[in-house]
């Protein structure tokens, strides 16, 4: 799994002022009890051993109100990365600047409340002027670390000064799928790339032989079979080209377990799609459709474009529609002639209007289907376990009759589990060149 | 670093540490109370103070042998048993105990007849205990009570004189002369609160 860039540590983050709201520690309310029922006890028997008794407590609770308390704590606290991936191990860093202070470690006390799929993988509490949690981002997402309360004691730990820091944010990528096979389109647009195209050019995969015409290089020349031919005979290549690629994931729809939803898988694969494309120079963009409304990223290339796609697709994670209309995505965002690879559960009818839409418009597509869940069955139902039965089996029908329409349409539907690599799926279609049926 | 500025090898010894604050305060709050319970009273609710003053130290020493135990932060879809147990935790950490002990214990002195220098031991003893109890809570250092010597040494002058107050015979028979010794004892506290400026360091 890659790891992101590290961040500033926290003795070099930007400091956060919070102001210390100071009480009475649990220690020296134990004291005051003491020293009043003792004076109580003295005054009520009249026994002056009594006041004798309070007189330590009350004078340690006295020496304790001189000592000097900062009203401000200075906190520094970021994490080690500001973008991590699903299950990557991360750590908090967290530092208070006290002045004159901290030189016996045990004056500030550190409680992390984790926010919300912020696993910790270490203790959330921690002693000592510099302290480092460590935890585990369980799902994508922007997700906030949560909250930090600082305590912070006086010398004789007989008040506690208490504040507390909201933590920054993280954006959290989904976990990339597997992916090392392509599907490459058989036309190809005129543009240097890594494919090979189905013309000669200048690649390095062999094309065919043909008759020696003055220019050629001499080193083409096929030796063998000029010899046959009795005329110098050229060895041609295949011309290497790149293709658009337009990854298009349905957030519609988050059915199923939660960290394996039809969603999560969605982002899963297209993160590897993006990656398993950008690695071979295509251009590469991505559109999230979202309840009619659509995000999108025009293509583009190189590493850089690959966490600009995640970093659109975790903008839409909001659950409404945002951004342009799909009707009227513009050019940039899904150039003609581009490969447009599908990630959704098909379970939304406008959706799968669309993509008839587009396949009728010329796009070449591929449907990755990510449903791995079906309605549940009641075990009580109201007209008893048969009805619910038949219920599924609609469904389940419905939903065969969706994909079969769309492969009669010429859109291959292939069913990814999110478990295996995406390459098995893929398979048929890695092949050889994705044919668009007209 | 690891969490908590604690190296993994140092954590066994922390335990042992722990386990030995522990104990310390818990046989501290058992010795008070053995020593201001005997002999026993029969007289002014002696009987409660004595199990409320049991019960407060055994229930201060569980709490501080499980202050370690991690509790979930979300308590939902638990089992019965897990979220009794939950619960009894939280009601071990929220009560008091050593406040009821030391009132409990302060008020078997009171039932008996007056000793002055065993009421001064008595309550050496308690802060013994208080402070034992806040190390183990805490889990600070012995260390950090070294800039308290001063005062502790003036507050255990000021014990003694209080007891050696007691000790006095009054001037007189009556109700006066007692308040006399306490106003006497009242006035050496005020003494040792004016002279702590310079006992104290103010350093924080």
């Amino acid at each position: 799994m890659p790891s992101m860039e590290p961040n500033e540590p926290a003795s070099r983050a930007p400091g956060t002022e919070l102001a210390l709201s100071w009480r009475s520690s649990r220690h020296a309310r134990r004291l005051l009890t003491l020293g009043l029922f003792g004076l109580f006890l003295a005054t009520l028997t009249r026994r002056p051993e009594f006041a004798g008794v309070a007189a330590p407590a009350l004078l340690l609770l006295a020496a304790g109100r001189i000592q000097r308390r900062p009203p401000r704590v200075t906190v520094r606290a970021g994490p080690s990365s500001r973008r991590g991936f699903e299950g990557e191990l991360m750590a908090l860093d967290v530092a208070a600047d006290l002045p004159g202070e901290g030189r016996d470690g045990g004056e500030v006390r550190w409680t992390w409340h984790p926010g919300l799929a912020i696993a910790p993988a270490g203790p959330t509490a921690a002693g000592g002027p510099q302290a480092r949690f460590t935890f585990i981002p369980e799902r994508w997402g922007r997700r906030q670390l949560g909250t930090l309360d600082v305590v912070l004691r006086d010398r004789w730990r007989l008040a506690e000064g208490h504040a507390t820091l909201t933590l920054p944010r993280i954006d959290c990528y989904p976990a990339p799928a597997e992916q090392r096979t392509r599907v490459v389109l058989r036309r190809l647009p005129n543009r240097l790339g890594e494919h090979p195209a189905r013309v000669s050019g200048e690649g390095i995969e062999f094309f065919g032989v043909r008759e020696y015409v003055p220019g050629d290089r001499q080193r083409s020349i096929n030796w063998p079979a000029s010899t046959r031919r009795g005329r110098l005979q050229v060895n041609t290549f295949a011309a290497e080209r790149s293709q658009d690629v337009v990854l298009l994931a349905d957030a519609t729809s988050d059915v199923g377990e939660p960290g394996s939803s039809a969603l999560d898988l969605a982002l899963r694969g297209a993160a590897a799609a993006a990656r398993a494309y950008s690695g071979v120079r295509d251009r590469v963009g991505v559109i999230t459709y979202q309840w009619g409304g659509a995000s999108w990223l025009a293509p583009g290339l190189g590493r850089r474009q690959v966490y600009r796609i995640i970093d659109s697709m975790l903008a839409s994670d909001a659950g409404w529609a945002r951004g342009a209309s799909f009707r009227r995505l513009p050019r940039a965002a899904l150039p003609p002639g581009a490969l447009v690879v599908v990630f959704s559960p098909l379970l939304d009818q406008r959706f799968v209007e669309t993509l008839r839409d587009m396949r009728e418009r010329g796009f070449t597509m591929l449907v990755i289907d990510v449903l791995n869940a079906q309605p549940p069955a009641r075990r009580r139902g109201a007209g008893g376990p048969g009805v619910d039965r038949m219920a599924r089996r609609i469904w389940r029908m419905e939903q065969e009759a969706i994909r079969f329409s769309l492969r009669e349409l010429g859109v291959p539907v292939v069913h990814w589990d999110g478990v295996q690599s995406l390459d098995l799926p893929l398979a048929g279609y890695t092949r050889r060149p994705l044919a668009a049926r007209r | 670093m690891s969490p908590g500025g604690l190296g993994v090898r140092g954590v066994p010894r922390l335990a042992g540490n722990a386990a030995g604050r522990c104990a310390a305060a818990g046989l501290l709050g058992a010795g008070c109370l053995a020593w201001a319970a005997t002999p026993q009273v029969h007289r002014g609710a002696a009987g409660f103070a004595l199990f409320l003053a049991i019960v407060c130290v055994a229930a201060g020493t569980l709490r501080l042998a499980l202050g370690a135990v991690p509790v979930p932060e979300e308590s939902f879809l638990l089992p019965a048993a897990m979220r009794g147990w939950l619960g009894f935790l939280e009601f071990l950490r929220l009560v008091p105990w050593e406040e009821g002990a030391v009132v409990a214990v302060l008020w078997l002195e009171v039932l008996h007849p007056s000793r002055p220098w065993h009421t001064a031991f008595l309550g050496a003893a308690l802060i013994a205990y208080l402070l034992a109890t806040h190390l183990a809570e805490s889990g600070a250092s012995p260390r950090t009570l070294r800039p308290q010597a001063r005062v502790l040494a003036a507050g255990a002058a000021l014990l003694a004189l209080g007891a050696g107050a007691g000790m006095l015979p009054a001037a007189g028979p009556g109700a006066g002369s007692a308040l006399l010794r306490l106003i006497a004892a009242g006035a050496l506290i005020a003494a040792g609160g004016l002279i702590l400026p310079y006992v104290a360091r103010s350093d924080l």
